[in-house]
């Protein structure tokens, strides 16, 4: 059962991510059925029409696939010391989903570069919502 | 589609951002007048209206002004960014074609003290908690990602990007309703202008106007009897291919560094029977300056390796480049008021109205915003090929 902060944060099928982030883990989506990964989290499988998922641990470890490093003061990014690098991340597992985060030590980030995620927060104007740092 | 409906009247109202004379809704008023002006058309007889990009201007509220007679349909493309542009002329073919409407308006209007910045009204339209705890909030940081997989990954030169906006600021240069008028454009200032974020610097973003630009849509057969020549619409195309949307950059590998044109391009070219061999000039949608290339890309002008080859800044320029684009200075240099000038200068630019003119041009492409999970294209003429 989602927490009612994880709720508030989804804005599909995911809750269940966000009580993992919360719990220190990284849970991502597979389909009870076929086993199929879904991410973006769905409420249905369309590979073979299922409804019901499971939810498992998978390792914060991959490679980037794109990356930026952003400097302008966008609103809302007071917090956030600039200019920091946001980071596409292939997963090595968990279905090769992709997850978007802040990386640090990026000096000479480069697609295909190997790097690890720990659970931390980020701070968006007034909200605190759970994040992955990636790092080299 | 084609045969169905041409575009008539044509209004833009343009102002630096935060100094428009009047209210969004004025503004919105008065390029509606301007395009039944240019047509010659009775604004009372205006029966509907379509628009893209969260416009906040329900038509309802537009007919005391207008004098309309009365209201029969009215409709707005889905998705926050510009994406929808040229899908909005397909719903307008679409509501001609079954006698829900007979005379539309496709419009956008935007005035900074009524509907804030546009970059931060499209991000609401987007944002998730995903990217807010990403640090990733804006158009450009959004684009920028894309880009560089395009610039870093399969190798797309950044003097294709470069010869890309520097097309676009030469015909700004000539064009005196253009921002960029009578500037000319610098490399130097080009490469040194501050960082957004990476791979774009200043000048690879589009900026923001206020103002309002409006087109009339009738029946071929009625635009005939009108002051000026058809342009007629001849295909349009919107949507979203299986692996491209809203996806939390988990997009197909094969899609995620283009502009997201893989299925519309397609249909496209399928339902007109047009190659890109066959298109004259192209306004080529460029809220970010690489996805104005990739747009390129995806519609099949060229590819990942010969993006170089055919970006040269010879060939995307009027009179007599392989592919004049943005023969107003678009985005970039000619204004941007969501994009609502582009398929204005594709209506000018085949009327032989531009101030870059291209001579004996028969099509023009309408490229929609790149990079929206929902995006369209368009083809305009003034034959029927």
């Amino acid at each position: 059962m989602a927490s009612a902060a994880a709720t508030a944060l989804s804005v599909g099928a995911e809750a269940e991510y966000w009580d993992g982030l919360l719990a220190g883990e990284l849970r991502l989506q597979r389909c009870a059925g076929c086993k199929a990964w879904h991410w973006p989290a769905v409420f249905r499988c369309a590979d073979c029409g299922g409804w019901d998922h499971i939810w498992e641990a998978a390792a914060l470890t991959g490679k980037v696939y794109s990356w930026t490093r952003s400097w302008h003061p966008f609103g809302g990014l007071e917090a956030i010391e600039k200019p920091f690098v946001i980071a596409v991340v292939r997963l090595d597992g968990g279905g090769s989903a992709r997850l978007i985060g802040i990386m640090e030590d990026s000096g000479d980030i480069h697609i295909g570069q190997p790097v690890s995620g720990r659970i931390m927060t980020t701070q968006f104007g007034g909200d605190t919502v759970p994040s992955i740092r990636w790092s080299a | 589609m084609k045969g169905i409906a041409a575009v008539a009247g044509i209004g833009l109202r343009q102002f630096k951002r935060g100094t428009s004379p009047l209210p969004e809704r004025g503004v919105l008023t008065q390029a509606v007048m301007d395009a039944c002006e240019d047509a010659g058309f009775d604004s009372a007889d205006i029966d509907g209206f379509a628009t893209y990009g969260d416009d906040k201007n329900e038509p309802v509220r537009l007919m005391q002004d207008l004098g309309t007679k009365e209201l029969s349909w009215s409709s707005q493309v889905f998705g926050g960014g510009g994406g929808g542009i040229a899908g909005a002329f397909g719903q307008a073919v679409g509501a001609i074609a079954t006698g829900q409407a007979s005379a539309v308006i496709v419009f956008r209007a935007l005035v900074q003290g009524n509907s804030g910045r546009l970059s931060a009204a499209v991000m609401a339209h987007h944002l998730n908690a995903h990217m807010i705890a990403a640090g990733l909030v804006a158009p450009a940081q959004v684009c920028a990602i894309r880009a560089q997989r395009m610039f870093e990954y399969f190798g797309v030169p950044k003097s294709a990007v470069e010869n890309f906006v520097r097309a676009a600021a030469w015909h700004g240069e000539r064009n005196p309703q253009a921002e960029a008028y009578q500037q000319s454009f610098d490399p130097n200032t080009y490469h040194k202008a501050r960082w957004i974020s990476e791979p774009f610097r200043l000048f690879d973003c589009s900026r923001e106007n206020d103002g309002a630009g409006a087109l009339l849509v009738v029946s071929a057969a009625r635009a005939k009897d009108l002051k000026k020549i058809p342009v007629h619409i001849q295909g349009v195309a919107q949507g979203a291919a299986k692996g491209w949307g809203d996806l939390l950059e988990n997009d197909d590998d094969d899609q995620y560094a283009t502009a997201g044109f893989k299925a519309v391009a397609r249909r496209l070219w399928a339902q007109t029977g047009l190659t890109p061999a066959d298109i004259d000039v192209a306004q080529v949608y460029e809220n970010f300056s690489a996805q104005g290339v990739a747009s390129l890309i995806d519609h099949g002008f060229c590819d990942y390796e010969s993006v170089g080859d055919f970006c040269t800044f010879e060939n995307l320029i009027a009179p007599g480049g392989k592919l004049p684009i943005n023969t107003a200075g678009g985005n970039l240099a000619q204004g941007f008021i969501h994009g609502i000038g582009m398929p204005i200068e594709a209506v000018r630019v085949l009327r032989g109205e531009s101030a870059n003119p291209v001579p004996g041009a028969r099509t023009c492409l309408l490229a929609g915003g790149p990079g929206a999970p929902v995006v369209s294209s368009a083809i305009f003429s003034t034959v029927l090929t």
